[in-house]
């Protein structure tokens, strides 16, 4: 005798519409592969992403306190800023979130949490709580307000110079420890989506990615779902740690790529799926003005770094910290001032092109919360701030470029270092991949790439959700494709005026 | 949709509020198809969930349905007081064994009670109770004042719910899983709706169905377990015989149960309709293990319900001591001392208690605090003893009902929880003195320490030992994997766990009982009924189980009843003619990820359709009891995990699985395994693993590269399944084939 369940039908009113844009290609799906799939099931396989990654880490944070205090020599400052960040960046523009995968800092974390390195355990070590529901409202903001903390101390303690190598340390043991923290006090990776530093830079940039994540291979059959387990995990695997549901994820933003969903679908209706680059940025119909926020405040934050490697903004700083008695730079009011600003700016110039072209018949609907577009000015700004992600990408992994070409190749020096070989002295420690002008070209080149890229992506968005609500289409793709110009044109001219004051 | 609070019920002033993390919501609508009140909906443009929170009545049903917490409610539940009665305790206890507890009389008091209920569209309540009643059912139809539909819906799944309703812990099981409960309120009083449905209208009788060649099924006891199993079978329309060894049936219902808890009249109500409609009741008639096989030769099968009827017995000093008696002898005695025709006196003097000084009363103790030892207490203040129980867990994780121990203190008797027993002494011969020793129970998951040097000394006159019963002996070694353990391993089933009885914490209304948790150890008592234990033996209720509970026991013989219907398993002497054009039900199951297995899975069941079989494919993550139960052959295969210098096996997942297959009951059963290499001691592995489960295989093989990728002429899974196909033709009923 069944159970008397009587709920309610489900609705799917409206569903091919919201999700018809972002679906992926269904043949697109490399877990249909048999090879793929066996290695997809295995519980083994994310921890086998991790321990490389950990071996390296701990080697970081152990070389870094107790090897040279020569930032060059010391394999855990050198491996860390000279390719680590670089090839971060690498891995976002490609995967998506290829690092959140393998990260040995929520991997860490989690195996503590999960009281297993890869096993489906039922119960989990901590207090399990759930985020405070206002401050997970916030979505992007506080991991990009994390990121801009973390990048000042950096700045600050000079981290990345790199400078003592001790202070790259400190630095992994404090992110490894806040994870641990929140990892035990709160439900799943709740430090991964609301928290890490990273997160907002890996999500954002991470959307010109070309995998898709983890998507539903029959939507109607996860509606239909009556366990959900992908979500609340099954027997082979856990609940989505991010969580993020296959069956309405509409971009790469959230699939942290752990498999966990695969495993615990027990209809094989999930797969893992490859986009066309930029998939994840064009796309969806949902657009989130957290993360347009979070976008205009890391291209800020970008902008800042290079505007800060010009005499003009030493002169400025020096002179903000005599009037404020603050020690060295940055200044932090300079600092978040300028970033604000910047932010503010882009924000800015998305009202204007608001006020300039929206309809006037158009009502704009007020709906949802902080995250979702519920104004006239959102309508615009979220779109537009999209629209830059290829930019904003193009011009963080450009910033690491002058690092990886005339350092990178001081890691082998720096690791052979920790078994008393090799020293300043060595070929490689003084070997450079590029000269200074020619990694300018190659930076410059970097965001002509993604400045086109920005284009094509603008051109999309701005057809599919601008021109509709605008008095002259002409206008707002001047406009839209206008401010992609002048970003990837501001970015680029900065890098030449930086090797001009060198 | 309107929203519900019980009539004259201000609604409050600060009313509940949904609040939904729109950060979070995945717009999986798990919130929204259970939400009983229509305050939640979807948002199409966004996909997300939309509240509104002025049909919010605060049940939080969304809350703990949700995956990934991103729904919250805040604020009051808006329900109105639930209709209480009390206990109508009688002036003098003694000789007096009338009903204490009261159901509803009004009509008033019912539909009062029925609009607490919200109707829940995914109800937990159902969930709670062991056999599935449809409470929102019932409840809608009492709405409408429609006592023929409430006793239509309840017979779909209880065919006792007059004794049910009485005797059930509803605290621990509907009333405790109700939403209101788990969101810490007070539950509907599912229980009294229920009596009152069974009071006012008497329960309808089998309706039975005529067949032209009827089963016949042998039951071994008449307790609820033997009563659920033969009012299917009836009502099927076969032969049913019931072999009782006492001189009424009823079985735990009639001499364990007072008739201050549950009158005879309403125990024996379901017999006496069973036997109206064709039942065979044979009492005074005792069934040893030995008989089984003669049995066996008269009837198409067997269902076992002789309950767990040994008592437990404290291994203490002075134990031997006159005076020092089991539950069963006490209540029995005192049943038949206590009727009309009863005589007190003669009891007393058969417990010894004849010879006690002018004014003494006689002071029973009794070991243990459930509510068999409550029950014997209270009957002991009803011929006019003392009475005092001890029981060594601490009051905070008692295993009685707490409106049964309220009662018992009410009527006199003195319960010392955190006591255990360590010596009985007396210098006649008769015990005379207990050594009590305090103990220590600091959680409810830990085993209480005895304080040594805390005693105390009591003067008895009795020692009833009330801690419970065990199977016999006897019947576990004849039952293969009786009593079962009911327990299991992984994820518990994920249809519970979305309903959300499982998410919440204990509820102060069930006693801090995990209500959830309590359900599910429940569910593995009555999937495994579905399931023979021997060839054409069925055992149901405590015999399957060890010491439940009786609306457990009765849904378990229905479910039992039903699995033997559905088998249809015949005694040799007609299974030739009975069966000449039955076909065996095959089923595949099968554990893939490469998608290999599942299409070697796909050709067996080719190689079965070719001979005119029907094989049903199905991973393992899709098997449940009902599917196993339903199939007369077995077949199960699974990809090889592992590496060859490391060792290489069934997948873990289809080890797993095996692990925890219940018994099987000599199913015959096949097995395969799709290799890259070699699949080395995989078929030896999952063969010892279905072997231990009861199954009995009967052939092999194992498909590598070349077996899977070659069609027709030689061997492989299609061929393999035509080799199956024409031994299980063969067969003329589920029966254990010759092991080949």
């Amino acid at each position: 005798m069944a159970v008397a369940i009587r709920l309610r039908p489900r609705q799917r009113e409206g569903m091919s519409e919201r999700f018809a844009t972002s679906d992926p290609t269904p043949g697109w799906d490399i877990a249909r592969h048999p090879l793929a799939a066996r290695v997809l099931h295995n519980r083994k396989f994310q921890f086998l992403l991790i321990v490389p990654n950990q071996i390296v880490f701990w080697t970081v944070i152990f070389v870094g306190l107790f090897g040279t205090s020569i930032p060059g020599l010391n394999f855990g400052a050198a491996i860390t800023w000279y390719v680590w960040f670089c090839l971060v960046f690498v891995m976002m523009v490609v995967v998506g979130r290829a690092w959140c995968a393998m990260c040995p800092f929520g991997g860490f974390a989690e195996w503590i949490q999960r009281k297993t390195f890869f096993q489906r355990t039922q119960k989990t070590l901590g207090l399990g709580r759930t985020f405070p529901e206002p401050l997970a409202r916030m979505g992007f903001i506080i991991p990009v307000v994390t990121f801009l903390i973390l990048t000042w101390i950096e700045e600050f303690f000079n981290i990345a110079g790199p400078g003592n190598p001790a202070a790259t340390s400190f630095m992994v043991i404090g992110i490894v420890a806040t994870a641990l923290v929140f990892f035990l006090t709160f439900e799943r990776r709740t430090f991964c989506r609301y928290i890490c530093p990273l997160t907002s830079v890996i999500g954002t940039i991470g959307s010109m990615g070309s995998v898709a994540g983890f998507r539903t291979r029959d939507r109607d059959k996860c509606v239909s779902c009556e366990t959900k387990d992908c979500m609340r995990g099954g027997d082979d695997g856990f609940g989505c740690p991010w969580y993020t549901w296959p069956a309405s994820a509409d971009s790469n933003l959230y699939c942290g790529l752990c498999t966990e969903c695969y495993k615990s679908c027990s209809d094989d209706n999930i797969g893992l799926f490859l986009q066309k680059p930029l998939t994840s940025v064009v796309a969806p119909t949902r657009r989130r003005a957290d993360v347009a926020w979070a976008i205009v405040l890391l291209w800020g934050l970008v902008l800042y770094q290079q505007f800060n490697a010009l005499s003009i903004y030493n002169n400025f700083d020096n002179w903000l910290n005599t009037h404020l008695h603050f020690p060295h730079y940055p200044n932090p009011v300079a600092y978040l001032g300028l970033i604000g600003l910047l932010a503010l700016a882009m924000a800015g110039i998305s009202w204007g092109i608001a006020a300039l072209s929206a309809r006037r018949d158009v009502h704009f609907e007020r709906a949802g919360g902080f995250v979702d577009r519920g104004s006239k000015f959102r309508a615009y700004f979220v779109p537009v701030s999209y629209g830059l992600i290829p930019v904003v990408g193009a011009d963080y992994f450009a910033r690491q470029l002058p690092k990886f070409f005339k350092s990178a190749p001081r890691v082998i020096p720096a690791a052979q270092h920790i078994f008393g070989f090799a020293g300043t002295n060595s070929s490689l420690y003084n070997t450079r991949m590029l000269s200074d002008s020619r990694i300018i070209m190659v930076q410059v080149a970097v965001m002509c790439l993604g400045t086109m890229g920005a284009l094509w992506a603008m051109w999309r968005i701005t057809n599919r959700e601008l021109v509709g609500v605008s008095r002259s289409a002409l206008v707002v793709r001047s406009a839209t494709l206008g401010l992609v110009l002048a970003c990837g044109a501001v970015a680029a001219l900065l890098y030449v005026a930086i090797q001009a004051a060198n | 949709m309107t929203q519900n609070i019980s009539p004259g019920v201000d609604v409050p002033e600060v009313r509940p509020s949904v609040k939904i993390l729109d950060d979070r919501c995945a717009g999986c609508q798990e919130c929204v198809v259970r939400c009983p009140t229509g305050a939640l909906s979807m948002d199409s443009k966004r996909w997300v969930a939309l509240e509104d929170s002025t049909l919010c009545v605060g049940c939080r049903q969304c809350e703990r349905t949700c995956p990934f917490s991103a729904i919250t409610v805040e604020g009051p539940m808006m329900v109105g007081p639930r209709i209480e009665s009390f206990p109508s305790y009688p002036l003098d206890f003694v000789g007096d064994t009338h009903e204490i507890r009261s159901g509803f009389t009004e009509w008033t008091e019912v539909l009062a009670e029925t609009d607490r209920c919200l109707q829940c569209p995914d109800p937990t309540c159902v969930r709670g109770c062991p056999a599935h009643n449809d409470i929102p059912g019932f409840i809608a139809a009492l709405r409408h004042r429609d006592l023929g539909g409430a006793h239509e819906i309840l017979a779909r799944t209880s065919i006792i719910p007059d004794i049910c309703s009485r005797v059930c812990n509803q605290a621990a099981q509907c009333e405790g899983a109700c939403s209101w409960s788990l969101a810490g309120g007070t539950p509907v009083a599912i229980g009294r709706l229920e009596r009152f449905i069974a009071d006012s209208r008497e329960v309808p009788a089998p309706k039975v169905a005529h067949t032209p060649e009827p089963l016949s099924i042998g039951i071994v006891g008449s307790g609820p377990a033997a009563a659920g199993a033969a009012w299917d079978l009836v009502e099927a329309g076969a032969h049913v015989v019931v072999y009782e060894r006492d001189q009424t049936p009823g079985g735990l219902c009639v001499w364990g149960i007072p008739d201050f808890t549950l009158a005879d009249d309403i125990a024996l109500r379901p017999w006496r309709q069973l036997e109206r409609a064709g039942l065979e009741l044979r009492c005074e008639v005792e069934i040893h293990v030995q008989d089984f096989d003669r049995l066996l030769t008269i009837h198409d099968a067997l269902i076992v319900a002789n309950g767990a009827s040994v008592p437990l017995r404290l291994p203490v000093p002075g134990a031997e001591l006159d005076g020092v008696v089991d539950a069963t002898m006490f209540l029995k005695g005192a049943k038949a001392a206590l009727v009309a025709t009863g005589d007190p006196q003669t009891f007393r003097a058969t417990m010894g208690l004849d010879g006690l000084e002018e004014g003494r009363r006689g002071h029973v103790l009794v070991l243990g605090a459930g509510n068999t030892a409550m029950d014997v207490a209270r009957t002991a203040r009803r011929l006019g003893l003392t009475a005092t129980c001890i029981d060594w867990l601490d009051e905070r994780f008692a295993l009685a009902r707490p409106d049964e121990v309220a009662e018992a203190r009410h009527e006199g008797v003195e319960i010392r929880f955190a006591h255990t027993l360590t010596a009985l002494r007396g210098e006649t011969g008769r015990v005379e003195h207990a050594d009590l020793a305090r103990t220590v129970q600091p959680r409810a998951d830990k085993r209480p320490s005895v304080v040594t040097d805390d005693t105390v000394e009591l003067d008895v006159d009795l020692v009833v030992m009330a801690m419970g019963y065990r199977n016999d002996p006897d019947f576990v070694a004849a039952l293969q994997g009786t009593p079962i353990r009911r327990e299991r391993h992984g994820v518990p089933d994920r249809r519970w766990q979305a309903s959300g009885i499982l998410a919440n914490p204990a509820s102060a209304y069930a006693n801090h009982n995990d209500v959830g948790a309590l359900a599910l150890k429940r569910e593995i008592g009555l999937w495994a009924a579905a399931l023979p234990v021997n060839e054409r033996i069925w055992a149901v209720g405590d015999a399957l189980t060890g010491p439940s509970t009786v609306v457990e026991a009765m849904a378990q013989g229905r479910r039992a009843a039903r699995a033997v219907l559905d088998a249809s398993p015949a005694r040799p002497e007609v299974a030739q003619r009975r069966y000449s054009k039955w076909k065996p039900r095959v089923l595949i199951c099968y554990e893939s990820v490469g998608g290999k297995t599942a299409r070697a899975a796909r050709d067996i069941a080719d190689g079965f359709a070719i001979h005119g079989l029907v094989a049903k494919a199905l991973p393992i993550s899709k098997v449940d009891t009902r599917a196993l139960a339903s199939a007369d052959c077995l077949v199960v295969g699974s990809w090889v995990e592992g590496f060859v210098v490391a060792g290489v096996g069934a997948s873990k997942s289809m080890r797993t699985w095996l692990e925890q297959l219940p018994h099987l009951g000599a199913k015959p059963c096949a097995i395969f395994c799709t290799y890259g290499i070699s699949p080395k001691g995989t078929l030896d592995e999952m063969r010892r693993s279905l072997e231990a489960a009861g199954a009995a295989v009967f052939a092999h093989a194992a498909f590598g590269p070349k077996e899977l990728s070659t069609v027709g002429g030689v061997f492989n899974p299609e061929s393999f399944g035509g080799e199956l196909a024409g031994r299980v033709a063969t067969w003329k009923v589920a029966s254990v084939p010759v092991v080949a």
